[in-house]
């Protein structure tokens, strides 16, 4: 099954930048979080900001192994970036350049759940 | 359905969401739209008598197969559209601030969300009945909500997600005692056994015609006429209308009054030709709908004790095959519903996988999500079969 190759199941078993900042108030954290009503996962991205640069990334969520590969290969995409050249990107560049994995369209939404938080996060 | 998907023959187990269709239903539909299309009650000519005909005739045949009047048959689009037609037309005219409405935490969202809405618009609040950790409705709860004296109770005949069937009638006959109007959503219901409103008692029915053989887009709402009588219409404008004038307007006689609009005929005559299919199935021929719940226990009983051997495997619902009907639905420990989907579609398997349209029932089980085995007429033990054998590549996949 390609849709299960073998990177995505590796960032699936072991997903990179799992976890949280927890509820401290730190203004140079950013989160965001949203859920797929259809199935029920949630994620939710933690990004810490130095000089416009994204430092720190933390992600915490529930779903299937697609989401959780997505968001895991995104935690890794970002750390390094300038926020600001996450701003610009739209949601479909974002997915090519971060996760680089394509999928049907019945599963897009698994696909794309992280990167919607994201980029929520990026307007907030 | 001989179809290849992904390389393998499909096994069609999304029974629940829709059922594939007889070729004499598709056949039927053809015809109405090759021989007699035309729309009903403009009877100035041949067709447009015909396609009449035909709707009234449909009317008939579905009164007879769940045992009521014709006049107290109104089509709908589908269930979640019969139960709107209540909550709207019923609950708007008789719900008011501190009323009560009681259904319970099985029930599919279309018997959820518009008793929330009109609670919304009315202030009657919506109270909600607990399950058994078996997946029944716990009937102490039950009679509990009932001393609130609801103005309606509403619950579905068999769970679309855990199978479970309830005893309806007995539900029906507490709610009557306490005075509350009672619906039933028959959509799992009806495509799996023999449904004889009398013995129920309830005063609404609701259940849709795509899941039981016929096309979509067409389902039906029952109601006791004295209800029916004194309701307002749901959709308004062309043919449940009596006389209108610029100002005001009066309505048709039932079931006219609560059908606005060109009418689905076609769907109306593929429903009539699936009850006929239904009616006949099996052996002996006249116990149609008992050989089709007969068929419909073994492959519950024959699934569950298929899926049982699977270690990882945890089956939702009651153990007891004989207290539910129509599906299996299960999760697998570690993996993720989707993905069992996904896998299970790659050598040709179709089955549901998400919350089913019930997230409170899948919030109190404390499961995320979980795949649905459903079935119908022509689902074979072969089926069940071709999952338990494609459900091994999630191992190979996942290598728990």
């Amino acid at each position: 099954m390609d849709m299960y190759r073998e990177d995505v199941m590796d960032h699936y078993e072991h997903p990179r930048n799992q976890g949280s900042f927890g509820d401290a108030q730190d203004k140079d954290v950013l989160t965001a979080r949203d859920s797929n009503a259809s199935c029920g996962d949630m994620v939710k991205f933690y990004i810490r900001i130095a000089k416009g640069k994204i430092i720190e990334v933390k992600w915490e969520g529930i779903g299937c192994a697609i989401t959780t590969a997505s968001a895991s290969k995104l935690s890794e995409y970002l750390v390094g970036k300038k926020i600001e050249d996450i701003r610009k990107l739209g949601e479909e560049e974002l997915v090519k350049k971060a996760i680089g994995f394509e999928i049907n369209p019945g599963r897009s939404k698994c696909l794309t759940l992280p990167v919607k938080v994201v980029k929520k996060l990026c307007r907030s | 359905m001989k179809r290849e998907i992904n390389g393998h023959p499909l096994v069609y187990l999304d029974s629940g969401a829709t059922s594939q269709k007889p070729s004499q239903v598709l056949e039927a539909e053809r015809n109405y739209y090759e021989q007699h299309n035309a729309n009903v009650h403009r009877g100035a000519h041949t067709l447009g008598d015909e396609a009449t005909l035909l709707l009234a005739e449909s009317r008939q045949a579905t009164a007879k197969f769940i045992g009521v009047s014709d006049q107290e048959i109104i089509f709908v689009r589908n269930t979640t559209e019969a139960i709107n037609l209540v909550a709207y037309s019923w609950g708007l005219d008789n719900l008011k601030e501190g009323n009560v409405i009681v259904t319970t935490l099985m029930e599919h969202h279309a018997n959820l969300v518009p008793w929330q809405e009109v609670g919304r618009r009315t202030g009657a609040r919506v109270e909600v009945v607990g399950l058994t950790p078996d997946g029944q409705v716990d009937m102490d709860d039950y009679r509990n909500k009932l001393k609130l004296h609801p103005k309606l109770v509403s619950f579905v005949q068999v769970s679309n997600a855990l199978g479970t069937i309830n005893p309806v009638a007995e539900m029906t006959k507490l709610a009557h005692k306490v005075g509350a109007v009672v619906l039933v959503d028959g959509a799992q219901a009806v495509p799996h056994m023999r449904v004889d409103i009398g013995e129920i008692g309830c005063d609404f029915y609701a259940f849709s015609g795509h899941k039981m053989l016929g096309p979509m887009g067409i389902g039906v709402l029952w109601g006791k006429r004295a209800l029916l009588e004194k309701m307002s219409p749901f959709l308004t404008g062309g043919g449940m209308i009596n006389e209108v004038y610029t100002d005001h307007s009066t309505w048709a006689e039932l079931p006219e009054k609560f059908e606005a609009g060109t009418p689905n005929v076609a769907g109306a005559v593929g429903l009539m030709s699936a009850i006929k299919y239904l009616e006949k199935l099996g052996l002996p021929a006249q116990a149609g709908m008992d050989n089709v719940r007969e068929h419909d226990k073994q492959l519950v009983a024959y699934s569950i004790q298929q899926l049982q051997k699977i270690k990882e495997i945890r089956i939702l619902g009651p153990k007891d095959s004989s207290q539910r009907s129509g599906s299996v639905s299960f999760e697998y420990q570690g993996v993720h519903a989707h993905d069992i989907a996904a896998i299970l579609d790659s050598q040709g398997v179709a089955v549901r996988s998400g919350h089913h349209c019930t997230m409170p029932l899948h919030n109190s089980l404390g499961v995320v999500a979980s795949i649905r085995a459903s079935f119908n007429v022509y689902t074979t033990k072969g089926d069940i079969d071709a999952l338990v054998e494609a459900l091994k590549k999630v191992k190979e996949v996942f290598k728990k």
